[in-house]
């Protein structure tokens, strides 16, 4: 258990960092990515332990990402987007495309349906989560004292 | 030229490097306004959208105006957090318009990652997903390949200028073939979980985060804009692979 959870944690960490690459992220930016990108995959790992549903994995577990790509902004003075582009990547549902895709090809119609719609619903989901998180107000902070004056 | 022109051209040129690459439109609406108030300009007003710029500098006859339009280019997200960075040593009063300038001009011919570290990186991302999504190792190894292969499609297909949608669709019949050919040689476990793995990086992530953070902004259109770029992406990607995999199925002895 332990070590598939340090495993789960390296592939994502790692994974997010080489995607935050691909967009360009200064690299003194790839460890807080890594850890966004780690945080939310490891919670969504750990709620597909529980429960069987990738949607609300997928929502209970990009509400720490964003926060922590919240955090990050702050205590790192950098944008949102910076975080939260590479960090998202391990929750978007390619997988869903993919199986999608190939229902679609072999003719399975109950499953082209089956994962259409949990693909859109985990699109939905991520979604949501962004949204109630970002929509939160920052708290007033000193860090942001100098942002303020403007 | 006078002053309130030079303010407007840096704060366009400012908003275009930010919309460019990456960054939500209110975010560069925001830093422009910022801008262009620290810089003694009182009445700026800025309209931004996915693809366009509109400013202008005050109401009265003869203040100058300008219009953008803002293709899709590479994201850079070193580039916003730049700017970014530009806007709030402007606003703090460190930095003047001539400074600025200057400043803005070295942010806009940032280096990318070079080429070698993007397909390097490209291979790891793909295999550290095709394992986190469930792969063995040898489908790792594949994902890697793929990955690596995928990029230096993309930049060999870069040269010639077809549209985003196209490219991706490419990109993704692409690596469905590679994977198919690659398991050919038997050291593949599972050959769906080295696809999407190697798919990760054409999936559409961005569009999708900047789409919401666009409409929970309110700014709806841009929101929409997004919003479509994602759903046609997800489509296309889906299409390519569908084309490869149908192709493939029609192969008389071969399973998929």
């Amino acid at each position: 258990m332990l070590l598939s959870f340090l495993q789960q944690l390296l592939l994502a960490f790692f994974g997010t960092i080489s995607f935050g690459l691909l967009f360009h992220v200064p690299p003194r930016h790839f460890a807080a990515c890594g850890i966004a990108g780690a945080a939310g995959w490891l919670v969504y790992w750990g709620m597909m332990q529980l429960q069987p549903s990738a949607v609300v994995a997928s929502l209970v577990a990009v509400i720490p990402l964003t926060i922590l790509t919240r955090v990050f902004a702050v205590t790192r003075r950098a944008p949102v987007t910076l975080f939260l582009i590479p960090g998202i990547f391990p929750l978007v549902p390619g997988a869903g495309i993919y199986y999608t895709a190939y229902a679609f090809i072999t003719g399975d119609s109950a499953q082209f349906v089956l994962k259409g719609a949990e693909t859109l619903k985990i699109a939905v989901a991520l979604a949501m989560g962004i949204a109630v998180v970002m929509s939160v107000p920052m708290l007033p902070s000193n860090l942001r004292a100098d942002r303020k004056k403007q | 030229m006078n002053d309130q022109q030079r303010v407007l051209d840096f704060v366009m040129e400012a908003g275009e490097v930010l919309l460019k690459n990456g960054a939500e439109v209110s975010r560069t609406q925001q830093t422009m306004e910022i801008m262009a108030k620290s810089l003694g300009v009182d009445s700026f007003h800025g309209y931004v959208l996915t693809n366009g710029l509109f400013a202008s500098m005050g109401a009265d006859y003869g203040q100058p105006a300008q219009i953008r339009s803002v293709p899709a280019s590479e994201v850079h997200l070193g580039r916003v957090e730049a700017v970014n960075d530009l806007s709030r040593r402007i606003a703090q009063g460190k930095l003047g318009l001539e400074q600025a300038c200057q400043e803005l001009e070295q942010i806009k011919n940032m280096a990318y990652a070079p080429k070698v570290q993007q397909i390097l990186a490209g291979g790891l991302g793909s295999a550290c997903f095709a394992l986190l999504f469930g792969g063995a190792w040898q489908d790792g190894v594949i994902a890697l390949l793929v990955g690596m292969g995928l990029q230096v499609f993309l930049q060999w297909m870069n040269r010639w200028g077809l549209n985003k949608l196209i490219t991706k669709f490419l990109g993704a019949a692409f690596v469905a073939l590679a994977t198919m050919l690659l398991n050919l040689t038997g050291i593949g476990v599972q050959p769906d979980k080295s696809i999407i793995g190697a798919l990760m990086y054409l999936v559409p992530g961005m569009a999708m985060m900047l789409s919401v953070r666009d409409l929970i902004m309110a700014d709806f259109l841009s929101g929409t804009i997004r919003l479509l770029d994602a759903l046609l992406t997800a489509l296309c990607i889906a299409c390519g692979v569908g084309l490869v995999l149908g192709l493939v199925n029609l192969i008389p002895g071969v399973m998929l």
